[in-house]
């Protein structure tokens, strides 16, 4: 289906405006989701910090404790440095895991309460450790075998533990969250390069089709433009042929109507002065036997021959009007075009002459495969019967007359009807001569106007065809007509 | 018109009697006496003047003077005026187109084609006599060749 131009630029602003959106979209959907994602990033990192400040100061406090059980087990010194590393850093790492744990309510209440135990915890050790290095060794290892001091490091394991686990719970629920969200931006981006993808082929599909279409139109107004140069340069053709004619027509007309005229004011004038030898015997005397015989000679002999060539000048006048007027309204006829089947049409042509024909032992043959024909009857009747009737007028006197009449199909798909003959040729310089009005050719040995050939080719070009001879002298001659398959289209067109 | 000897034969080739026999009479009218072969058709003045075979031999010796009417029925009176002055025996031979047409080109084309005078008929009798007798005058002193 053609595109037409509005419609290219609307659906081209269409896909250009739809594809925006889609860019619009996923460059928003992007952004959105990078920024949640950053945020469970952050999450991720908060809880990681819970976790490793919850297990470094799982580990002070257990350091810590152990090196104060080797002090007083060893009653070395030495064996106190840890746990002076480790108190030194206590309050460090219960600020940092207090300020981890701010970030998350829910912990906030497990971390308060392990403050409590952490402090207790380290007092207790600082307990034991004052009192041992004062000396009261025994004392101090009371304090432990009391088991308070086991009692809280078990709380305070058991609360780390509980811390840890709830959150690496967290850290999986944001690591979760966090591949989710990537999963998520992974899957927009992949639909919306789809649909960009998709949209570019819908404009390159767009474009194509319009340019194939654009580009078909182009040509066919090239060859629209051929052929109308071409029916323009026909028409000329018919134009300046027509108007050729006509003025031949004219030509023809005025000389052939002139020449009778010269003769009927010739011995008209002559008449006049025929009489004078009759005038001049009546007004004198009754016996002048040389006037009575020159009034009498010409009364008798010239004045008849002179009546007869005014008579046969004016009947010759009448003759060349009314050929005129015969062609003139055969022009005018309306055409009647009808299916004819042209190898019937033939046939019966060929039958209506077939007299004439088969008086010298001949006939004619009739090869008709163009089929039917639409166009008038009654004109084809006409020009096939003056056809064969020349061909048989003109036949050469030395053999038997043949004549074949043919028809079929040109490579255009019009009509061809030739009437070839065996007969005694036109000589070349009287081919177009034997069209014209009143003109004959060769030795004039039968009757005839000179009218035949005129009126087959007006009524062959009425009927929208033409008609041409190929003739050799003494060999016989080949009359074609070409004339369109269907009538109407002719008319119609010359109509227009 | 005379010659040495053999007088002079006017060959009229004009297809309408009417007007052959007015130039006839015309022309005895101007006192011209020569013999005046009429022939009412291109066919049988050639064979008439160019003979049978076509070659024209047959005109040798004569002296002929051609009255020529260019509309006949057969053929066109320039084709014959064309074979006339293209005959090697006959193109001496005056050639008079006498005919009803004054078209400017086809008087052009008839002197191109060796024509010696053109001279057109007019309509009214008057100007037809007085240009036939004229013509007879002319008759009466040139001189015509004798064919080779």
């Amino acid at each position: 289906m053609p595109i037409s131009s509005e419609q290219f630029y609307r659906l081209n602003a269409a896909l250009l405006v739809l594809g925006l959106a889609v860019l619009l979209t996923i460059v928003g959907v992007s952004l959105y989701l990078t920024s949640k994602n950053e945020g469970y990033f952050a999450q991720v990192v908060a809880i990681r910090e819970v976790r490793s400040s919850t297990a470094d100061l799982l580990y002070l406090v257990q350091s810590a404790e152990t090196s104060q059980r080797g002090f007083l087990l060893v009653r070395d010194e030495a064996y106190l440095a840890p746990y002076d590393e480790a108190v030194a850093e206590f309050d460090g790492a219960l600020e940092r895991l207090e300020g981890a744990v701010a970030g998350f309510p829910a912990l906030a209440d497990d971390a308060a309460g392990m403050r409590e135990l952490l402090k207790s915890k380290i007092a207790e050790l600082a307990r034991t450790v004052v009192l041992a290095r004062e000396g009261r060794f025994d004392e101090a290892v009371d304090i432990v075998q009391d088991g308070s001091g086991a009692n809280l490091m078990g709380q305070i394991r058991a609360r780390m533990t509980t811390l840890l686990e709830m959150s690496d719970a967290d850290l999986r629920q944001a690591i979760a969250a966090q591949s989710s969200a990537a999963a998520w931006l992974r899957y927009v981006t992949i639909a919306g390069a789809l649909a960009i993808l998709a949209m570019v082929a819908a404009v390159a599909w767009t474009l194509f089709s319009y340019t194939r279409d654009l580009d078909r139109a182009r040509k066919d107004v090239e060859i629209a433009n051929t052929a109308l140069e071409e029916r323009v340069r026909e028409r000329t053709q018919d134009l300046i042929r027509a108007n050729e004619e006509i003025q031949r027509f004219a030509y023809i007309v005025t000389h052939d109507l002139r020449a009778p005229l010269v003769n009927i004011m010739g011995f008209t004038s002559e008449l006049e002065a025929m009489f004078e030898p009759v005038h001049v015997y009546l007004k004198s005397d009754a016996d002048n036997a040389e006037a009575r015989t020159k009034a009498s000679a010409a009364l008798d002999e010239e004045v008849p021959e002179a009546i007869g060539f005014i008579r046969s000048a004016t009947q010759k006048m009448d003759g060349l009007i009314n050929a005129i007027l015969k062609i003139s309204r055969e022009g005018r006829r309306p055409l009647q075009p009808q299916p004819i089947d042209l190898a019937k049409l033939l046939e019966g042509a060929a039958a209506a002459v077939h007299h004439q024909a088969s008086a010298d032992g001949a006939g004619i043959r009739v090869e008709s495969r163009a089929g039917t024909i639409v166009s008038d009857r009654l004109s084809l009747d006409q020009v096939f019967g003056n056809l064969l009737d020349n061909a048989i007028k003109y036949r050469s006197p030395d053999r038997p007359i043949e004549i074949v009449a043919r028809s079929y199909r040109d490579r255009r798909g019009g009509v061809v009807i030739e009437f070839e003959d065996n007969g005694r040729g036109i000589a070349p310089s009287d081919h177009e001569r034997i069209f014209e009005l009143f003109r004959r050719s060769g030795r004039q040995n039968t009757a005839g106007e000179g009218i035949g050939l005129t009126h087959v080719r007006t009524l062959v070009r009425s009927l929208g065809g033409d008609i041409t001879v190929r003739s050799e002298l003494h060999k016989g001659s080949v009359f074609t007509i070409t004339l369109p398959a269907d009538l109407n289209k002719v008319k119609r067109s010359a109509d227009t | 018109m005379s010659n040495t000897g053999k007088p002079v034969q006017i060959i009229m080739i004009e297809d309408d009697e009417g007007h052959a026999r007015l130039i006839e009479k015309n022309i005895r009218r101007a006192g011209v006496s020569n013999e005046i072969i009429p022939f009412g058709n291109g066919t049988d003045a050639l064979n008439h003047l160019l003979g049978e075979d076509g070659t024209g031999e047959i005109s040798a010796g004569r002296q002929l003077l051609i009255l020529l009417d260019l509309n006949l029925p057969d053929m066109g009176g320039v084709d014959i005026l064309e074979r006339v002055k293209a005959n090697v025996h006959l193109k001496r031979a005056p050639v008079i187109v006498l005919t009803t047409t004054d078209d400017a080109g086809e008087i052009q084309r008839c002197y191109d084609l060796g024509a010696n005078v053109y001279i057109t008929k007019p309509v009214d009798y008057d100007g037809f006599a007085n240009a036939i007798r004229q013509l007879g005058l002319f008759f009466s002193v040139i001189k015509v060749p004798e064919a080779q």
